[in-house]
């Protein structure tokens, strides 16, 4: 496939037009001038057409999944469906402001109470929040929520490490941090937690276990249940990490494998859009031990009518404004109706299949460490290429040029030059096939075109070393110094 | 591709699982088509009552903005909806750049040095906030006006906890709900106190005259201000007051509210402090070929690398709404959104002056500046029945700013009243006539 992506010389966008003098902001009787703003906001004056080529033709410089297939593993960059975004931006929808009296917003809390319950079942707990802006958020909220229940216990001083395997997505340990634990990492043993050395690691200063299952190497963790009991005899709670959770979809859930509470992403395996980094939207779900701390208010279903419950004396409180991210919850919605029962199944099924038979074919050209049979997604090292002078970034560039995103690259850190790949189920069998050619054409190129990589986007590799060293993050920084960083063809003078 | 994998049947793909961890049926009903799926979704759609139906004064952190055409034709373009976090900057030049932009805004609007490229919402940026004061400057006690919104002061105790951190609030004047900055003084001279927090306009949508004068009695110790966007575009930048961050709440700008979610969280700081701040931060660089290009920085700080270093946990952010926000105030130009501000401070002087003038209403509450949002009082009643009067006759009226969860401390029943763009002559007259009424039937049957 020939690939070529736009390559407009776009200006900033306050060099396509020249910004408004120095007359200040018109004057308001009710602001005192000691508030007032002296100078205007130096920003350009532009025509709707102006701005919307500008930001047309800033999108034609971006990948998406609507033109490219996102092999990310850990991501789960599945189709966004159009029905969801047509629904979202009802007015019924749209035109909701979070204190408006609720029997104004009975359909939407009623949305929220349906998803929650059936998140319930998908998950296999029986309450569910869905306050967290993200899957981060509902991490750091969950650990708070074991905070509160230890604290209650009367053991919070004692319980100050959450262990967790070095396969751990970053935002585990990170979330640890950010609710006061002490975050420990466990070395894995082949892809996978090692029993003796997490019965090692357990005891009196254990709060929590954080695990994603399937994991970062896409392997089942086939010995949950002892890992459960392990974690519970030392009387810490066990943390789900539901970033991987499309591959176990109608298989398994966490409550039945023994986990205490669960965070989900909606952006990943309920497939709204990621927006370039966000909206996400997560989920709390919480068995019987943690449920009364979840965040309030709940939503509750009283007669026939639903409303907001406050009255959980136990609950951390608010984490977010709002309710949640109530927008990218409705297309949540909207893929379990558009799915139901079977089609949830099939999900898992199809995104297993997939990652199994790219695994094979890719198997060809670079090792797999640990055992083949995978879920969602499968590791290759590009270690080997490091003998013709070829890093695993290197690959990931070239990929670009053929029209793919590239996998997650040296990530989890465990392999060497490790390469993650995942094909969610809504990819087919001929883009896996045309993937497979595109990847062994990258990886048998020769050292200096996968040097040179890209060459077919709108610009050159990047040279991240540079951005660091000059730290240029907006347009004051970019003044004095047109020489350097200058577009091609810069219009008008400027803020 | 069974069979290129030697399988029979995709359950042989699942023998990892164990028999004892295995699940039945979900239970949650047969997939439909999407016909189905849409009138499914519509009956439940349409037993929520938009506010555009009513006379709606709903405002505050969460507005309720006129959205121009152009600004969900760029947003919706699926380059940027369906894009994935532009850790391949080759692939992402477009949506790289649109934040690169973004944070050249927020940075004029704030007149501070940098900005991040956006946290979940306000309230959750200022609790990033909280924590980077904490690395900045020691002590554990962190102060907040008494009168910022219940909601906030909860996430705020909530980023707070894991950290030994006590959270004290700064009295105001009942009169002018004015911060005490005496006892804002006599706080730092205590010692202990590692930041303070102040908003603009406050909890009661009112703007407090004595903030430029705050860092004045703080010293060394950071500031963070949370200010509304559109508010700064005619407000001197907090920048130039002293503050040391400067978080707010982005929706307004021409974001649907939504329900209250997607949000924005904006979030900028001082470059000495860069290093120890929260979130994805883009900067400008060049390609091999030495043409301008963006990319994220600063990565050393986020999650991904420095794992239980990091200075956040934050991954998803709100790209999206950055891009709409940045787009908005494009559509909308520097002149355009002064004189939106402007409208609705015009607007909002009538309504409340019509209040005003009905006995048994306090408008507004409090004898301070305020633009878009003011504190209606009740001299007799319940905001909860006075707005359940006025919704009879189709007017929001606003919405109550007590704690609603059992317990919380009795506080003076106030109402958050704002106008919007859409707010005409004809709402605020059907707003005062129903508010008399509502007073009136108040008084006869309390």
């Amino acid at each position: 496939m020939t690939f070529r992506q736009a390559r407009w010389d776009e200006p900033l966008i306050w060099e396509l037009g020249s910004a408004v003098g120095e007359t200040p902001p018109p004057s308001i009787p009710t602001l005192p001038d000691r508030l007032r703003r002296k100078r205007p906001v130096r920003w350009p004056e532009l025509s709707e057409l102006e701005v919307v080529r500008h930001y047309t033709r800033l999108s034609q410089m971006n990948f998406g999944i609507d033109t490219s297939a996102y092999p990310l593993g850990s991501c789960t960059m599945k189709y966004n469906p159009k029905v969801s975004e047509l629904l979202a931006r009802r007015r019924t929808a749209a035109e909701l402001h979070p204190n408006q009296p609720v029997e104004t917003v009975q359909g939407a809390l009623e949305m929220i109470w349906r998803l929650e319950k059936a998140l319930g079942k998908i998950t296999g707990f029986p309450e569910v929040s869905l306050q967290p802006a993200a899957g981060a958020h509902g991490e750091f909220a969950a650990l708070l929520m074991v905070r509160a229940y230890f604290r209650d216990r009367g053991e919070l001083e004692g319980r100050t490490e959450v262990l967790l395997p070095d396969t751990a997505h970053g935002t585990n340990p990170a979330s640890a941090m950010m609710a006061g634990f002490q975050a420990k990492e466990i070395a894995s043993k082949e892809g996978c937690i090692d029993l003796d050395a997490l019965r090692g690691a357990v005891g009196p200063k254990t709060a929590a276990f954080m695990l994603t299952n399937p994991n970062t190497a896409g392997l089942f963790e086939s010995q949950i249940v002892e890992i459960a009991e392990t974690v519970h005899a030392a009387g810490g709670l066990l943390y789900y990490d539901g970033a991987n959770l499309n591959a176990i979809l109608g298989v398994t859930n966490p409550g039945r494998m023994g986990f205490d509470v669960a965070h989900l992403n909606l952006h990943k395996t309920f497939a709204t859009p990621h927006g370039g980094g966000g909206p996400g939207a997560g989920v709390l779900a919480a068995g019987e031990r943690l449920a009364p701390y979840l965040p309030v208010p709940r939503v509750a279903k009283r007669g026939r009518a639903f409303a907001l419950d406050y009255d959980r004396p136990k609950s951390i409180g608010k984490i977010k404004a709002a309710y949640g991210n109530f927008g990218l919850d409705l297309r949540a919605y909207v893929f379990l109706l558009s799915h139901g029962e079977e089609g949830l199944k099939a999900v898992a099924r199809r995104s297993v299949l997939n990652a199994n038979y790219l695994g094979k074919r890719l198997g060809r050209f670079l090792p797999r460490p640990f055992r083949t049979l995978v879920k969602h997604e499968f590791l290759l090292s590009g270690a080997p290429l490091k003998a013709k002078g070829v890093r695993t970034l290197d690959l990931a560039k070239r990929l670009l040029d053929e029209g793919y995103h590239a996998p997650t690259v040296y990530f989890p850190s465990l392999v060497e030059e490790s390469l993650m790949f995942e094909f969610p189920e809504t990819e087919s069998k001929r883009e896996l096939d045309e993937f497979a050619l595109a990847f062994e054409r990258a990886v048998t190129d020769t050292p200096e075109h996968l040097h040179a990589a890209p060459r077919s986007l709108a610009v050159g590799r990047v040279d991240e070393v540079l951005a660091a060293r000059e730290l240029l993050l907006s347009w004051k920084d970019l003044r004095g110094r047109p020489e350097t960083f200058e577009a091609a063809a810069p219009v008008g003078s400027g803020p | 591709m069974l069979s290129e994998l030697g399988l029979r049947d995709a359950d042989e793909l699942f023998t990892d699982i164990p028999k004892k961890v295995r699940i039945g049926r979900l239970g949650v009903g047969a997939g439909r088509d999407e016909i189905d799926v849409i009138r499914t979704v519509d009956k439940l759609l349409d037993r929520n009552k938009p506010y555009s139906k009513f006379s709606q004064f709903l405002g505050g952190r969460i507005t309720t903005p006129f959205s121009p055409a152009a600004l969900d034709a760029v947003v919706s373009r699926s380059e940027f909806y369906t894009s994935y976090t532009p850790y391949q900057p080759e692939a992402s030049q477009g949506m790289l750049q649109s934040l690169f932009e973004f944070q050249s805004l927020w940075v004029e609007l704030t007149g501070l040095d940098a900005a991040n490229a956006s946290l979940y919402d306000g309230a959750t940026a200022s609790g990033e906030a909280l924590l980077l004061c904490r690395r900045i400057h020691e002590g554990h006690r962190f102060l907040i006006p008494a009168s910022l919104p219940w909601e906030e002061k909860s996430v705020l105790a909530n980023y707070a906890a894991g950290h030994a951190i006590r959270i004290e609030e700064i009295p105001f004047d009942a009169r002018t709900s004015r911060l005490d900055l005496e006892w804002v003084r006599s706080a730092v001279r205590q010692g202990d106190v590692f930041g303070a927090l102040v908003d603009l306009p406050n909890g009661f949508g009112h703007l407090d005259e004595g903030l430029p004068i705050v860092k004045e009695a703080l010293g060394s110790v950071p500031l963070v201000v949370a200010a509304d966007p559109l508010v700064l575009s005619v407000v001197e930048p907090p920048g130039a007051w002293g503050a040391d961050i400067v978080v707010g709440e982005g929706q307004g700008f021409g974001l649907a509210p939504s329900f209250g979610g997607p949000l924005l969280g904006l979030f900028a700081c001082r470059r000495d402090h860069l290093r120890m701040s929260p979130g994805r931060i883009v900067g400008a660089t060049r390609d091999q070929e030495g043409r301008r290009a963006f990319t994220l920085t600063l990565q050393t700080r986020e999650q991904h690398i420095r794992r239980s270093r990091a200075t956040s946990n934050i991954c998803t952010n709100e790209s999206l709404l950055a891009l709409g926000f940045v787009v908005y105030a494009s559509l909308v130009g520097p002149h355009g959104l002064a004189q939106l501000q402007a409208r609705l401070a015009e607007k909002a002087r009538t309504l409340a002056t019509a209040l005003g003038e009905i006995k048994g209403l306090m408008a507004p509450r409090f004898d301070a500046p305020y633009l878009a949002s003011f504190a209606l009082g009740l001299r007799s009643g319940t905001p909860g029945r006075f707005l359940d009067l006025l919704r009879r006759r189709r007017v929001l009226g606003g919405y109550p700013l007590a704690d609603p969860r059992p317990g919380a401390p009795t506080a003076e029943p106030l109402l958050l009243t704002s106008v919007n763009e859409a707010t005409d002559e004809k709402d605020i007259q059907r707003f005062v006539r129903s508010a008399r009424a509502a007073v009136a039937t108040m008084t006869e049957r309390p």
